[in-house]
């Protein structure tokens, strides 16, 4: 009976292992890396299917180009929302509070897959949303990125900067599917295979990440002109402790996607948990949803 | 309730000379600390009005050796133009205006010698001692090469000091771009790759590090508007070829891997065609 109990525990743990091994980790040398080999073809599993990369053209919805923004007064709310989009310092500056634009995480215009696209989130909405424990709507959610990732004060719901964006983000959608989960949603789905450690995640950032965002975190600004060349990961000008990439998860999940650009998917899973703890660690605004203690002591951020 | 009233009076005292002492010390400290804050004012009013000084000695020696060359070392400006403006038709790169440090490693790699065949290069200098990987034994890590056949041997003479005259005089240069016209269409496919890239296939948008203007920033990101672009596709060309390795992150040999050759002609024409004035360093 003990043996029998025993056997069934050991069967038992190796299912387990079965299952955590049947998503393959992408982990592959640098000088080496041939995305199309890499390509795990057998997953079927909704999780799986975001490891694919982001290399294959098929994969993906493909949305329309700017040039087929149509000459209307709709074709004209989207061609705000995407100025507000790609250079939010300038064409919604007095809601945000850093220096960062909505193009520094959601890349290329919010078209790259696994970097949050707009096409892939806009049709999802409402959504039940665990850091509000409540259903969201789009604008709503994108309130959310003013007050948190950018640091800001949220533009009232009827506002145009609400209202342009979401134009953006619906005419980018065209053609893609209601309501549901397409591949390339949000960011990378990450394994981890031990406990991440910032010791490592420094020499990391200092090789593969310091030369753009600089040794300090800070970024780079331009010389002749106003604003960032490359966004300052921590910091007074980089998102608060609110905002879902100053999480060591989404950081991650984002940087092995995505990150050096280019170059996505070249870093091992591990790696980008260990470069993310890293700056985890660093100082940068306070999550606004506890100003009622912070604001004794910090001075008020946000909105110009 | 003697013990309290007394205690509280002695407190008083207490506190009265606390405050006293305070006193004296700000106002001990309120005097210098007035006088430095003037003087770093009056610093900083000085640096922001003047630009860090380009090294003079540096910029003329460059300058005697880019026009007239030094023995078998051909001048500069017969290929390059007499301000470092670049040869359209030949290919030939502008060097004015470009950054000094930029100039100064490009000389450098040119001037590295190639390695021996069977050589597997590693273009990211990493540390493995955290994350074991497996490599070769031939395996080295790339100091950045760049080969040409005029501009290696040409290079390979120059010494370090003439390399950085150079750089100085060459980033010192002001340069104001003449906008080469082309096809619209061959235009709006360029521009769509330079401002957005192939989301669909990973490929970044090549104002993410040229800067937006195509400008080129720091050393490490060259500019690409004002570039002849016949000089543009050969340097693509030549990554994509394996005789040049010499970026930052190997992040160029990656986006060159993906560009078909319409793309590198479409983006070519696009930067050729973009308006540009630089002020020199």
């Amino acid at each position: 009976m003990k043996t029998f109990f025993v056997l069934c525990m050991l069967g038992l743990s190796n299912l387990a292992l079965a299952v955590d091994t049947a998503l393959p980790q992408t982990e592959v040398r640098v000088d080496n890396y041939d995305a199309r080999v890499s390509i795990p073809t057998e997953l079927k599993r909704e999780k799986a299917i975001r490891q694919i990369p982001a290399i294959s053209p098929g994969e993906y919805f493909v949305p329309p180009e700017v040039g087929d923004i149509p000459t209307s007064k709709y074709g004209e709310m989207v061609k705000l929302g995407r100025n507000i989009f790609v250079d939010t310092q300038h064409y919604a500056k007095r809601y945000v509070g850093n220096g960062l634009n909505c193009s520094n995480c959601h890349l290329q215009e919010g078209r790259k897959a696994y970097a949050g696209p707009l096409w892939a989130a806009y049709p999802m909405y409402p959504e039940f949303r665990n850091k509000t424990r409540d259903v969201v709507t789009f604008e709503e959610r994108v309130q959310d990125c003013f007050r948190f990732s950018m640091n800001g004060i949220a533009p009232t719901l009827d506002s145009p900067e609400i209202k342009a964006i979401t134009s953006y983000a619906h005419w980018l959608s065209t053609g893609a599917p209601f309501n549901k989960e397409l591949p390339g949603r949000g960011f990378a789905r990450l394994g981890k295979p031990r406990d991440p450690t910032p010791i490592n995640g420094e020499k990391l950032y200092k090789e593969s990440c310091a030369s753009c965002h600089g040794k300090e975190g800070k970024g780079q600004k331009f010389t002749h002109r106003d604003g960032y060349m490359f966004p300052p990961l921590w910091g007074k000008d980089s998102f608060n402790r609110g905002a879902g990439m100053s999480t060591v998860k989404g950081c991650a999940q984002f940087t092995k996607a995505n990150m050096p650009l280019g170059k996505g998917w070249t870093l091992t899973d591990m790696e980008a948990w260990d470069i993310c703890t890293y700056i985890w660690l660093q100082d940068r605004p306070w999550d606004p949803r506890f100003g009622w203690f912070m604001n004794i002591f910090a001075a008020p951020t946000g909105g110009n | 309730m003697f013990c309290v009233s007394y205690s509280s009076i002695v407190e008083v005292k207490n506190m009265k000379i606390k405050v006293a002492k305070i006193k004296k010390w700000i106002l001990s400290l309120q005097r210098p600390s007035w006088l430095l804050l003037g003087v770093t004012m009056v610093a900083l009013a000085g640096c922001g009005d003047k630009q860090p000084k380009p090294d003079k000695a540096a910029v003329a020696a460059g300058q005697v050796l880019a026009e007239k060359g030094r023995g078998a070392i051909p001048g500069c400006v017969a290929c390059h133009g007499a301000h470092g403006e670049g040869l359209d038709a030949a290919g030939y790169p502008r060097l004015a205006g470009l950054n000094a440090g930029y100039i100064e490693k490009q000389l450098q790699d040119l001037a590295r010698e190639q390695p021996a065949t069977g050589v597997v290069i590693e273009q990211v200098a990493k540390d493995y001692s955290k994350t074991p990987r497996v490599y070769s034994d031939l395996t080295v890590f790339s100091p950045g090469l760049r080969h040409d056949n005029i501009m290696s041997p040409i290079a390979k003479q120059l010494s370090a000091k003439d390399i950085h005259n150079l750089a100085a005089y060459f980033a010192s240069l002001p340069y104001t771009a003449k906008p080469v016209a082309a096809d619209f269409q061959v235009l709006e496919r360029g521009q769509d790759l330079a401002l957005r890239g192939k989301a669909e296939y990973g490929l970044p948008a090549c104002v993410s590090c040229h800067a937006p203007d195509g400008e080129g920033f720091g050393s490490d990101f060259p500019p690409l508007a004002g570039q002849p672009a016949a000089y543009i596709v050969s340097q693509i060309n030549k990554w994509q070829q394996g005789q040049r390795d010499n970026d930052n992150l190997g992040l160029m040999r990656a986006v060159a891997d993906q560009l078909t050759d319409a793309d590198k002609l479409n983006v070519a024409a696009y930067y050729a065609n973009r308006s540009l004035t630089v002020k020199g360093q």
